[in-house]
């Protein structure tokens, strides 16, 4: 009796230790120890190509490891800090946003370090103008570094433009799609063509030739006040009316985005064009290599784009105010977009700065991108990015793009509906439904 | 055991010497035990509830009180809406979408999964050479995280480069749109919960049919009755327990159905037109796309609702499923029982010798003696 009852009062204490131990668990484990190394968290999406400038870093900084997480697609990103956000914790020291919801995050943004506190106003002439104001909240923080930017060129298939009878190297290419002077009806003409020649389709799925539609116009879903501009709105419906006409006619491969049949379809011929922001080109470069294709593909870059000069996307970096450590991180993230390094982040993941230096650097060496067939991105990037200005992003922009278009070309590509006016109307329907009523 | 025997007489010695001084920690001794006995269980069990109340009841409760504001995911805490989210949410066509994907999934998997854990249990509690191996190999798709079962079946149940629809196009079958058309979607995804949980309920279930006593089937197997009859007649019965704990368990995962449809498309919440998206994919949509943490929890609570109603449906239909098997064989063997005796009074009327019946029969003729047993073993 003695004994077991010693024993239940020790298993008692057990218990209770054990869940004392539990509840505190649960309490916050921070970075880093106090005798002056610092581990610095940072999050990215899709392809960054930052691996080798963390080990640079590490080695100018011996008191800093880096611990790096990057998520596969922006989408996905946005979930991952919106929910870190709400949730007040778990933040990385350094966060990645990008452009298509930093609207959102603007709404937010005394979340966010101002960056004026360490120095952002003396590097400011680092970047394009309008790249570091998009940073800027309305109340003159700075909350974001930027990375990239997104240009947007045509990539297309040299081989199976040759198998279809047209040119194949890049200035007749550019040429054929008008130059200058390209816009979407030659584009969408083209793609008859072509689809007419090979019975193959024209373009991998409408949703991202829609973004690059979109993106190209001074307002997209949002006025440059904020309001919302979908509804009623002619521009952009005569665009959709085009893009609808073109998958109706079979131009669309109906392809799941960021997953292309783990990059099969780029190897295997299910499309022919494919719209390119700079850093879609290290999204191309991962699919190729998972789908089992190289160089001899016969993927390009030409220096045109259908209705001028476009921007889909680039990021930020931005250290959260849970950060323990903002002041070496903003010091990472200063480090990380300062022109010498977004150089190396372009050869790497093959996107486009957003530093005038590092554009120029690039611009002229025009280093040729073996992948694509010996093509200068960079250089061509440069001359993409002439007259490209980023368009306002409201708070809903990319829920709008991924959440109430992307459903309603999804129907298009499928098939399950041929009419322009019934996709038009379901997008309509679940704007309303989720954005304007939500 | 032994020393709470032998203490009395020590303990009870003490008041009788009266001594007042060693009275007192001795009725402190007592109140102390008395206390011990009647408070430390709750103290054992205290643990779990604590725990519980702030990882369970904590979360239910203040979902609730979310549920009735505005609440935007970034910005916090808005307006006081009362129950203004309850009805905004039972009026969203995309709810009642995902309760029925989700029943539909649910009927999908649940129900080839219950049968086929009990057939394999069945098989597993036979003499089998190497048990072990079986039974551990049964367990070994638990084993496997859902998001490595979610991108191996994703691959399988691809629509362009997936396994089964080059199968399909290689024998000139037009392929399957698995992730575009609503019931091939739902299908793919009860394939993967099967996968996972079919060899789980197969286990616990082999585990209750193990404890079932082997000299009922050897009886029943004496009286005449078959595999199967004793299957149905002994097996099931006796493992009903287990099998309303198997399929209350299944109802509440199987309707909270999260990982599996989620990373099916990665890229969307469910499918580009929702084909896929259960209840919890669209709370999930609705808290972290369209940052309305308010209708989410609205949700939450409905489906809690749900989960509690469905766990009750299966709690009574498993309850009277069993039970009217049992009553079924008791009224089969008694009928049963009941031709026996007559033959057998005819019989011994006949041959005159009653003691030879006796022996010779299994079911025995002497209603007061071993008739009774056997019916009552096929009905319990």
């Amino acid at each position: 009796m003695n004994l077991s009852r010693r024993n239940r009062l020790a298993s008692g204490i057990a218990g209770a230790a054990a869940f004392a131990l539990l509840a505190t668990g649960c309490a916050s484990t921070g970075g880093g120890s106090s005798d002056g190394d610092i581990e610095l968290s940072i999050t990215t999406f899709g392809t960054f190509g930052y691996d080798d400038l963390y080990k640079e870093y590490e080695k100018a900084n011996p008191n800093i490891t880096i611990k790096a997480t990057n998520i596969d697609t922006g989408g996905n990103a946005r979930t991952d800090a919106f929910t870190k956000i709400s949730a007040g914790s778990g933040l990385s020291d350094v966060v990645a946003i990008e452009e298509g919801w930093l609207g959102a995050i603007m709404e937010v943004s005394d979340r966010f370090v101002d960056l004026n506190e360490y120095g952002a106003e003396d590097i400011k002439d680092n970047w394009v103008p309008w790249k570091y104001e998009q940073g800027t909240d309305p109340d003159g923080r700075v909350i974001g570094y930027g990375t990239d930017i997104g240009p947007q060129g045509l990539c297309y298939n040299g081989k199976l433009f040759e198998a279809a009878g047209l040119p194949s190297d890049r200035e007749s290419v550019a040429a054929l799609f008008g130059g200058d002077d390209a816009t979407w009806e030659t584009y969408f003409q083209l793609g008859e063509q072509y689809k007419a020649a090979t019975g193959k389709a024209w373009y991998d799925h409408s949703g991202f030739v829609w973004n690059s539609m979109v993106n190209q116009l001074e307002e997209g879903y949002y006025t440059k006040d904020g309001e919302l501009n979908v509804e009623g709105n002619t521009e952009l419906r005569a665009r959709f009316d085009q893009l609808a006409a073109g998958t109706a006619g079979g131009l669309s491969a109906n392809q799941k985005a960021w997953d292309w049949g783990k990059g099969k379809a780029f190897v295997d011929g299910s499309f022919a064009t494919f719209v390119c922001p700079g850093w879609m080109l290290g999204t191309i470069k991962g699919s190729l290599e998972s789908g089992g294709g190289d160089a001899s593909t016969g993927w390009d870059f030409a220096d045109v784009f259908p209705g001028g000069a476009s921007n889909w996307g680039g990021a930020f970096l931005s250290v959260p105010t849970t950060s323990e450590h903002p002041e070496e991180a903003a010091a990472l993230a200063e480090w990380l977009t300062a022109p010498e390094q977004q150089v190396k982040q372009s050869a790497a993941a093959g996107n486009f700065p957003s530093t005038i230096e590092a554009q120029e650097k690039l611009a002229e060496e025009a280093t040729p991108n073996e992948l694509f067939n010996n093509a200068p991105t960079g250089a061509i990037l440069a001359s993409r990015a002439e007259g490209v200005i980023a368009q306002f992003k409201g708070p809903h922009d990319s829920l709008i793009q991924e959440n109430v278009f992307g459903p309603a070309l999804k129907l298009l590509d499928t098939g399950k509906t041929k009419s322009a006016d019934e996709a038009w109307d379901e997008a309509i329907t679940l704007l309303n439904d989720l954005v304007v009523n939500n | 055991m032994t020393s709470t025997l032998n203490r009395p007489p020590v303990e009870s010695s003490s008041p009788a010497t009266s001594h007042i001084p060693k009275k007192a920690p001795i009725a402190w001794k007592h109140r102390l035990s008395a206390f011990d006995v009647k408070a430390s269980p709750y103290f054992y069990v205290a643990p779990f509830f604590i725990l519980f109340a702030i990882v369970g009841l904590f979360p239910l409760v203040y979902t609730f009180v979310v549920s009735l504001f505005d609440w935007h995911l970034l910005k916090g805490q808005g307006d006081f809406v009362g129950l203004g989210n309850f009805v905004a949410v039972l009026n969203d066509r995309f709810f009642w979408n995902s309760l029925f994907n989700t029943v539909s999934i649910f009927f999908l998997s649940s129900i080839p999964q219950l049968v086929a854990a009990v057939v394999i249990a069945a098989v597993l509690d036979q003499n089998l050479r190497a048990r072990t191996f079986w039974r551990m190999s049964i367990l070994l798709p638990y084993v496997v995280t859902p998001v490595a079962v979610a991108m191996i079946f994703s691959n399988v149940f691809g629509e362009d480069y997936g396994l089964i629809n080059n199968l399909l196009e290689s024998f000139g079958i037009t392929p399957v749109m698995w992730q575009n058309e609503t019931l091939p979607s739902h299908i793919a995804i009860a394939t993967m919960v099967n996968w996972r949980w079919t060899g789980y309920n197969a286990l616990i279930l082999l585990a209750a049919m193990q404890s079932v006593p082997r000299d009922i089937h050897e009886s029943a197997a004496l009286d005449g009755a078959g595999a199967f009859r004793r299957f149905f007649s002994i097996t099931l019965p006796s493992i009903r327990p287990t099998m309303v704990f198997v399929i209350i368990t299944a109802t509440i995962g199987g309707l909270q159905i999260f990982t599996e449809p989620r990373l099916f498309d990665p890229v969307t919440a469910g499918g580009s037109q929702r084909q896929f998206q259960t209840t919890v994919l669209y709370l999930w949509e609705m808290a972290f796309f369209r940052q309305n943490f308010g209708k989410a929890s609205a949700i939450a609570w409905l489906l809690f609702l749900l989960i509690v109603i469905f766990g009750l449906i299966n709690f009574v239909l498993s309850r009277s499923i069993a039970t009217a098997e049992g009553r079924g064989a008791k009224a089969r063997s008694q009928r049963r029982l009941a031709k026996v005796r007559a033959r057998e009074a005819r019989e011994s009327l006949r041959a005159g010798t009653a003691a030879s019946v006796h022996r010779k029969t299994t079911l025995g003729a002497d209603p007061s003696k071993s008739a009774e047993p056997p019916a009552e073993r096929s009905a319990k």
